[in-house]
């Protein structure tokens, strides 16, 4: 109880609110353009931190990583480019709200579930990480990549296709284990394999770009201004209440999946979705611009970051890339983050807590204040505004890494997204296989090494085994949902068309 | 093309692709005896990319229902070459000559090709042009401290 007054001492004062103010606003710009990341802005203002108290140093990092994780669903709703990974799925239905004018309803979600899941059962579900291994993490790869079964739209096999050339993609450069280098034609910049940043702004936005120049002569069709309803925060009180249950299912699914490492807020966000739409009533208006599907993608984005922070605090785990900085920023204040963290530093574990809600806070304030000057960025003509996003995502796709010929691979990549539009292929699998590649293929064959090369691992493993049965039946399941729905339409005598769904 | 066409083209092309790709995932050398090799997820997918593409290509063949025919829309093909060839000049340009001059000359290009004769205004493009570069190069420069390319002029 001490511990906690002192927290509440040191995170509430003027300087220490000011901090998180401060990160939570640079967070949500980094966020907002595509290419700059929570990870980057936390990168940047780590060495600031340095000569700060611990507290005040943790809570800047805490704003810059909360705000940096939600400014994605900026440029996710407004031009429909996700600002970070994590917004992937916000796109799906925050785009098309956007364009009948339901920005600012898109905009409005928050992210206390997962801190209160922090604060609640860290130490409980610490202590279940603790059993998963290569083998499990195989496993929870395998039922990932079964979203795309759920994702692929009405063409089960073309679905299949898109996330088998994602998985194909994530091979290029060195392979994970013994570092032998694969497909990379004596290109040396090929060794580190692509940016995830670099194929998604080139498959969502510069596809789009290059498609609104094929049809330039109809880019000025039905321009108006547009007015955004933005009454308080976009959700009414009964819709509030009819989406609890889409809000507390995402938020245990963000919160798991920011528990298990290296699985992120990308996929995340996508199981959210996909389980809301499978639960859903009426799943065929997820990517026509519904509330439903931008709740469930942010939740559980917002949960990731709390989910994240259980394995970083109970057992010095980051559970993905932000986090892995933090423990740096952590371990740099002299905190050593495991079992006795409560004991011996306390204090700033009840801090970062503090912090998390603060500039969950600030979050929520800042992006309703600054909802009118988003939503002025889509009255720009498009003529205009579309090559000025080409001009950022290229600088987004060179500050990823430094590099001239990630620019040049956002271009590669727009053409692929185009030859996916052309033949129906949906481009979400693509992504979904590209995030999963590594994962999957490192754990099989450090699984399959650990077992002297038996396959019978993956089932003797109870974790796994229940993660790998979870995935055939979800995979059965819908198959036979498709199959239904194909006879159906074919009993009453109408096309059953391929075309994606997606937004 | 109808839709047909394209579902058969599509096969056709990731049956190609699956081909190559188990072509070279074959060579990958296998050197940690214990492992299964850097080899063995590739040659994996790429036999299920080949089954997958070959399975499409023989349902769409045995598929007895009329193809649907393409619909006809205005594309506009200076457009989108034009659109895809400034992009490629820019993506090129943009280490070897700075992001500032690629990015200015791009921009006004770009911002001309996509507007029509009602909207053209090259006075207002030309300010957008010069001046939004600028602004992101000094905020990548001053506040991100992450310069951009310069390029041989040197800004």
């Amino acid at each position: 109880m001490e511990m906690f007054t002192t927290a509440i001492g040191n995170v509430f004062n003027p300087m220490c609110l000011f901090l998180i103010w401060g990160g939570t606003m640079l967070g949500i710009v980094f966020g907002s353009i595509p290419g700059l990341s929570a990870t980057m802005a936390v990168v940047l203002f780590l060495p600031l931190t340095f000569g700060m108290e611990p507290t005040m140093g943790l809570a800047l990092l805490v704003g810059l990583y909360m705000g940096g994780i939600s400014g994605g669903l900026i440029s996710a709703i407004l031009l429909k480019i996700p600002g970070t990974p994590s917004s992937i799925s916000t796109v799906f239905d925050g785009g098309p709200m956007a364009e009948r004018g339901e920005a600012g309803r898109a905009l409005g979600v928050g992210s206390i579930i997962g801190i209160v899941a922090l604060i609640f059962i860290s130490p409980l579900l610490a202590k279940v990480c603790l059993l998963f291994g290569a083998t499990e993490y195989f496993a929870v790869a395998v039922f990932s990549l079964t979203i795309i079964a759920a994702l692929s739209g009405k063409d089960m096999l073309k679905g299949l296709l898109a996330g088998l050339f994602g998985l194909a993609l994530s091979m290029v450069g060195m392979a994970p284990v013994d570092a032998m280098s694969r497909f990379t034609f004596g290109n040396y910049q090929l060794l580190s394999g692509f940016d995830i940043t670099v194929l998604l702004i080139g498959v969502f936005a510069v596809t789009d770009i290059v498609q609104a120049g094929i049809g330039r002569r109809h880019l000025a069709d039905g321009f108006e201004k547009k007015t955004y309803h933005l009454k308080g925060y976009g959700l009414s009180v009964k819709e509030f209440i009819t989406q609890i249950p889409n809000f507390i299912i995402s938020s245990v699914i963000g919160i798991v999946i920011g528990i298990l490492p290296g699985i992120g807020g990308s996929t995340g966000g996508l199981l959210a979705y996909t389980a809301e739409k499978s639960r859903s009533k009426y799943p065929e208006k997820f990517g026509t611009g519904i509330i439903d599907g931008v709740i469930a993608s942010e939740t559980a984005n917002n949960a990731v970051i709390g989910g994240s922070m259980v394995p970083l605090l109970c057992m010095g785990i980051p559970g993905n890339t932000v986090a892995a900085i933090f423990l740096g920023g952590l371990l740099v204040h002299g905190i050593s983050p495991g079992p006795l963290i409560f004991q011996n530093s306390g204090e700033y574990v009840y801090g970062i807590y503090l912090a998390l809600i603060v500039s969950t806070i600030f979050m929520v304030i800042f992006e309703r204040l600054g909802l009118p000057i988003f939503t002025k960025l889509l009255d720009i003509p498009k003529h205009i505004l579309l090559p000025i996003i080409m001009v950022m995502c290229c600088v987004g796709a060179f500050s990823s890494d430094s590099r001239a010929f990630d620019v040049m691979c956002v271009l590669a990549f727009a053409m692929v997204g185009l030859l996916f539009k052309t033949f129906k292929l949906p481009s979400t699998p693509l992504i979904i296989g590209f995030i999963l590649g590594p994962m999957f293929e490192e754990n099989l064959r450090r699984a399959l090494m650990a077992s002297h090369g038996d396959w019978t691992t993956f089932v003797t493993h109870p974790i796994s085994c229940v993660f790998l049965v979870v995935a055939v039946v979800f995979c059965t399941l819908t198959v036979r949902k498709n199959l239904k729905e194909k006879k159906a339409a074919e009993a009453k005598g109408e096309a059953f068309d391929t075309a994606e769904e997606e937004g | 093309m109808n839709s047909k066409q394209l579902d058969m083209l599509c096969s056709a092309i990731f049956l190609v692709f699956g081909g190559v790709m188990l072509k070279f995932s074959l060579s990958i050398r296998h050197i940690i005896p214990t492992d299964v090799g850097s080899g063995y997820v590739p040659i994996f997918l790429s036999i299920c990319i080949l089954i997958t593409a070959g399975a499409k290509l023989v349902l769409t063949l045995l598929d007895k229902k009329p193809a649907k025919a393409a619909t006809k829309s205005e594309s506009d093909l200076v457009g989108g070459l034009g659109t895809v060839g400034l992009m490629l000049l820019y993506v090129i340009a943009f280490e070897p000559v700075g992001f500032l001059l690629s990015s200015m000359v791009y921009l006004f290009a770009q911002i001309l090709l996509m507007s029509n004769s009602e909207n053209r205004k090259p006075v207002l493009f030309a300010v957008i042009s010069v001046a939004l570069p600028l602004g992101i190069a000094l905020l990548f420069a001053y506040v991100i401290k992450m310069p951009l390319p310069v390029g041989i002029l040197g800004f």
